[in-house]
């Protein structure tokens, strides 16, 4: 009975400390903070963290303090769903920022509607995100430009690579990107001589770089994250393929680097921003976010902090803090999906932000880096036209 | 035994289990949507009127998770058939839960086919496989047949990523499913708390036919084949047939979670059907006491619930590191167990 | 044809990396008849305790190595101690139990000390001959012999076909333990009382051999062979706390492949298990290698278990569990 009234007790214990004044608004960040994808789960928190604090530091949202949420979607599907059912009810969340993976944002997107909340992924890249749904948004571009960027950059610029090689995660991810380079070098004529599929589990690609190395391909697109993909740099320059490599922004990430060593040397990659052509903010930015943190930040940090300030922006502007909270929500989702010219858009580190009727953002660049000397450097060529 | 054994419905056992206690237990679970929306609810929807917004979860939320949670003790009753009964280990559960899923939402998406079609044919289907894996398998115990289970399970998952031609998406993606709506009539199943009912149905079915086969000859060849299979087969017991049928019944069980999985989120990707699912629903077995559909009901509940317990706790008390020992907890209460209450939690039964 | 060399290679060294692992699964599972879930945990402990000797405590690699090997075989014996020592006669099914709660606790424990993040061995810490080259360069050749080339980073065959120095080292390592854990098993005392375990436990234990102690003892040889595993891999591919799952089923199948309690069958157990996924994904055609890749260890392991219990060099004991 003793242990009874104990338990009873620590009830109201958890119920004080989690209660707060009314003078915050609320917004929830989702993510893989646990599980395969935590080591980008990280960064988004970081990010978050990093623009809640500055808006906090400067007097917050309309002098109401921006109070960050967090739930943990692993990576899954049955995890994504339950802390988006979570923020969509919770009556004190105004606005998620998430999903990082683009399967947990597609399984949140239905809740988030039904709902009537918004969702603003900053790292979701998969076609199919924000289709069908006029509450979710995202501030980077999708797969299949970015596949097709790739290809097109490789005609345009890279005239001395002839052959494509292309080793792809068999996941969304990497199956999605590979299906845009693939759809856009048939259509431009640009010849891909291998096409293979690793696993993530399975850290020996040696078997499928063989392979590749049999067609002697001029380049080799590895359409997959940094760890794989710098493990795959590695072993193919062990293997004695000599073939520069070719990645996306799943690469873009200081541990690439670090895993590959030498091999990540005179790797192309295409990211949806950087830290050079940000500006003075943005280096700020990344300044600040090393003092805080002690690493440098990587792209999805840089796009959590737009999103966060997007959303920050949008309260600012709409949030009315005697109508209900529907109401709210619905004002930041018009305001957001207002955000539909580059007049409109929102400026922020990742330069100018704005969206389609779908929720996609249609006009970010992609820009091309390259690994020089064990750092990430503009390559010289830069193909900016959006479409 | 005999008298037990009689009948679900003997009415003296009714009668006896007509207590206060499970009455009000009763009435909880069927009204508890209502609890929740009209309970819940509106305690923190007056609080907030004054400015105060406590951690009460929100009411729509619990009824979501309760569903969650409503699956995996389906999903135990069903793993509880050949863990329990028939004392063999089975690590690929998970892999019935897939097929009954893609069958479900396959069907429905890529042939328009009516749910109410497409669950009894997921149910056979998941029964197939059950005794297409179980046939080779009738002569291996233990160790052996718990890693052929799970061998199985994870081929299922990469075979649903790799066959695009079959799935029409990367990654086993089934996207759009259809709300499904009962038959002859307009409404269609889209709140959470319908779901609720609906799980609750199923639930009943597999009890009752768990229970059912529990006391039955069936249930006691089974438990006769767990304590000794030799003695069993000299008793007359036909080894293969029994054990054959345990595989089926709990994988149809299986089929039916997935199947209504389908429906109830919507689209299903290949992720969701890891090795680590059927590790969770063992735990929840064994957590509520092998061969007892009690204790896997308990069991379910309290890791289904543990789970988003201890993802969002630690994030109200500022302690986000403590969210990451989530797992490690189910590691840990597996260890723990084995070490001092190997036949469960919740019931001191000598095994 | 150079194609056909270079996978062979590939298989090769694959192949020594399972039947390292595989090693700790048979010889446990041999005495105990134990699947110790947790060894491929072990595996992964390994290759961070030598990260965290060489970058948190600035050690030699060469000093990192030995002493993570030891740690690991004291870890080994902590687990046996404190997980599967308690129920050593409660029925098979909990011990397996045990191993997967052992095996989550661990990954998960790992995960929070370490981070979810792959992390390579810091190049500068290595020797050198385990270094590889950049984009470009070629490589100085030191000498060569009946045409093979030795040069700077690998020991080139032809033009084609090659093998780095860590992968070199990592099969002649994975021959020289074999050999040695051969002799150990049958021609020390304590090997001997291993395979009276290994028999009957009851028996040996009438026989007056300490059987809690030569459990002890397996475990710790296992974890310490693990442990070595963990650290070559961790430096050829990167460490991770998952790194432990997919090559422990993949090496637990080469041990039931070899015959499950031999270790002669692990080795053969590792290799072909490492040819069947390297020549899997490499020659089955229309991207089905290479997309079912992961689950050619699966498929192997369970056509073995149906078809041939006993494994290719198991023998025939009656009743398999």
């Amino acid at each position: 009975m003793r242990k009874w009234l104990i338990g009873l007790l620590l009830i109201p214990i958890v119920f004080v400390l989690g209660c707060d004044s009314g003078n915050q608004v609320r917004v929830a960040v989702a993510g893989p903070f646990t599980g395969n994808a935590a080591a980008f789960g990280e960064m988004i928190k970081r990010g978050a963290e990093l623009k809640a604090k500055e808006i906090n530091e400067a007097g917050g949202i309309n002098g109401r303090q921006l109070k960050l949420l967090f739930g943990d979607d692993t990576g899954t599907e049955k995890e994504a769903k339950a802390v988006a059912t979570r923020f969509a009810t919770d009556r004190r969340v105004l606005a998620v920022v998430g999903h990082f993976n683009s399967t947990c944002s597609i399984a949140g997107k239905p809740i988030y509607k039904e709902n009537g909340i918004v969702e603003l992924s900053p790292g979701s890249t998969n076609v199919d995100v924000c289709q069908g749904s006029d509450w979710t948004f995202r501030n980077l571009y999708r797969d299949d430009f970015q596949g097709a960027f790739i290809a097109k950059y490789i005609k345009t610029y890279l005239t001395e690579y002839k052959t494509v090689g292309v080793i792809f995660e068999n996941d969304d991810y990497g199956r999605g990107l590979r299906d845009g380079f693939l759809a856009e070098a048939e259509k431009i004529d640009l010849s891909v001589v291998a096409d293979t599929a690793y696993d993530r589990d399975t850290t020996d690609y040696t078997a499928q770089l063989t392979n590749i190395k049999a067609e002697n391909p001029d380049m080799l697109l590895i359409s997959g994250l940094y760890g794989q993909a710098g493990l795959i740099a590695k072993q193919a320059r062990n293997l004695g393929i000599t073939a520069p490599f070719f990645g996306a922004d799943g690469i873009d990430s200081p541990e690439f680097i670090i895993i590959a060593e030498d091999a990540a040397n005179g790797t192309y990659l295409s990211t949806p921003f950087t830290f050079r052509a940000g500006g003075d903010e943005a280096a700020n930015v990344a300044k600040a976010f090393e003092a805080e943190f002690g690493v440098p930040p990587d792209t999805w940090a840089a796009l959590t902090y737009d999103a966060m300030g997007m959303i920050a922006e949008a309260i600012e502007k709409t949030y009315n803090s005697d109508a209900p909270l529907a109401e709210n929500r619905k004002a930041i989702r018009d305001h957001l999906a207002g955000l539909d010219t580059p007049e409109e858009g929102y400026t922020g580190i990742t330069g100018l932000t704005y969206f389609d009727k779908n929720g996609d953002t249609v006009n970010k660049p992609a820009y091309v880096k390259i690994v020089k000397d064990g750092e990430f450097t503009m390559a010289e060529n830069q193909l900016l036209d959006s479409e | 035994m005999m008298q037990n054994s009689l009948s679900f419905f003997n009415t003296r056992i009714l009668k006896n289990s007509l207590s206060s206690k499970n009455i009000v237990l009763c009435l909880f679970v069927l009204l508890f949507p209502a609890i929740m929306y009209y309970g819940l609810d509106s305690i923190s929807l007056i609080l907030s009127k004054i400015n105060i917004y406590p951690p009460i979860p929100p009411g729509d939320y619990m009824v979501y998770i309760t569903v969650q949670v409503c699956i995996y003790i389906l999903l135990a009753i069903g793993l509880n058939i050949v863990c329990g009964y028939t004392g063999l280990l089975d690590l690929g559960y998970v892999g019935f839960y897939l097929i009954g899923g893609y069958t479900v939402g396959l069907l429905m998406v890529r042939l328009g086919l009516s749910y109410w079609f497409a669950l009894p044919i997921a149910i056979i289907h998941g029964a197939g496989w059950g005794l297409l894996r179980g046939a080779p398998t009738l002569r291996l115990t233990g160790d052996y047949f718990a890693i052929v289970t799970f061998g199985f399970a994870e081929f299922l998952r990469i075979a649903v990523k790799n066959e695009i031609w079959l799935i029409g998406d990367i990654n086993g993606f089934v996207k759009k499913i259809p709300p499904v709506s009962i038959p002859f009539t307009e409404i269609e199943f889209r709140e959470n708390w319908h779901h609720y009912y609906h799980i609750l149905i199923l639930i009943a079915i597999v009890i009752f036919v768990s229970y059912r086969l529990q006391h039955s000859r069936i249930g006691r060849a089974w438990i006769a084949i767990r304590e000794d299979e030799q003695a069993a087969a000299s008793m007359g017991i036909n080894i293969s047939r029994y054990k054959s049928l345990a595989f089926a019944i709990s994988a149809a069980i299986g089929a039916i979670g997935g199947g209504f999985l389908a429906q109830f989120w919507g689209d299903l990707s290949a992720r969701t059907f890891e090795f680590w699912e059927s590790i969770l629903i063992l735990c929840m077995v064994i957590l509520g006491g092998k061969g007892s559909i009690k204790g896997s009901i308990i069991g379910a509940i309290f890791i289904g619930f543990l789970g988003e317990i201890l993802r969002f706790i630690p994030d109200q008390l500022d302690l986000p590191e403590l969210a990451g020992a989530r797992y490690l907890v189910y590691g840990v209460i597996l260890v723990l167990l084995m070490r001092f209450r190997p036949d469960g939690l919740i019931f001191k039964k000598s095994g | 044809m150079d194609e056909f060399f270079q996978q062979l290679i590939n298989a090769l060294v694959l192949g020594g990396i399972y039947a390292l692992i595989a090693v700790g699964y048979t010889m446990v599972y041999g005495i105990i008849q134990l699947i110790n879930f947790a060894h491929g945990e072990v595996f992964m402990l390994g290759a961070y305790f030598a990260f965290t000797l060489v970058t948190a405590f600035h050690l030699p690699f060469w000093a990192a190595v030995p002493i993570s090997m030891i740690l690991c075989a004291g870890f080994g014996l902590l687990m046996d101690y404190v997980a599967y020592r308690p129920i050593r006669n409660a029925p098979r099914l909990s011990a397996l139990i045990t191993a997967i709660g052992v095996s989550i606790a661990l990954q998960n424990i790992a995960r929070i000390i370490w981070g979810a993040k792959p992390r390579p061995f810091p190049s500068d810490s290595l020797p050198s001959f385990m270094r590889q080259l950049g984009q470009n360069e070629t490589p100085e050749i030191y000498f060569s012999l009946l045409g093979i080339e030795f040069t700077q980073a690998n020991i080139s065959f032809s033009e084609n076909v090659s093998i780095a120095y860590l992968d070199f080292f990592i099969i002649l390592l994975a021959i020289i333990l074999m050999v040695a854990l051969n002799r150990l098993v049958t021609l020390t005392k304590i090997g001997k009382a291993m395979r009276a375990c290994a028999q009957s436990r009851i028996a040996a234990n009438l026989m007056g051999i300490n059987t809690n102690r030569v459990i002890a003892v397996t475990f710790a040889i296992g974890s310490f062979l693990g442990a070595i595993a963990g650290v070559m891999v961790g430096v050829r591919e990167y460490i991770e706390p998952t790194m432990g799952y997919y090559k422990g089923v993949a090496a637990f199948a080469a041990a039931v492949l070899g015959g499950i309690g031999n270790i002669t069958g692990a080795m053969f157990g590792g290799l072909l298990i490492g040819f069947a996924e390297v020549f899997g994904a490499g020659y089955i055609p229309y991207g089905y290698g290479s997309g079912y890749r992961i689950a050619i260890a699966y498929i192997v392991m369970i056509i073995v278990i149906l078809i041939r219990p006993t494994g290719l060099f198991g023998k025939s004991t009656g009743h398999r569990a």
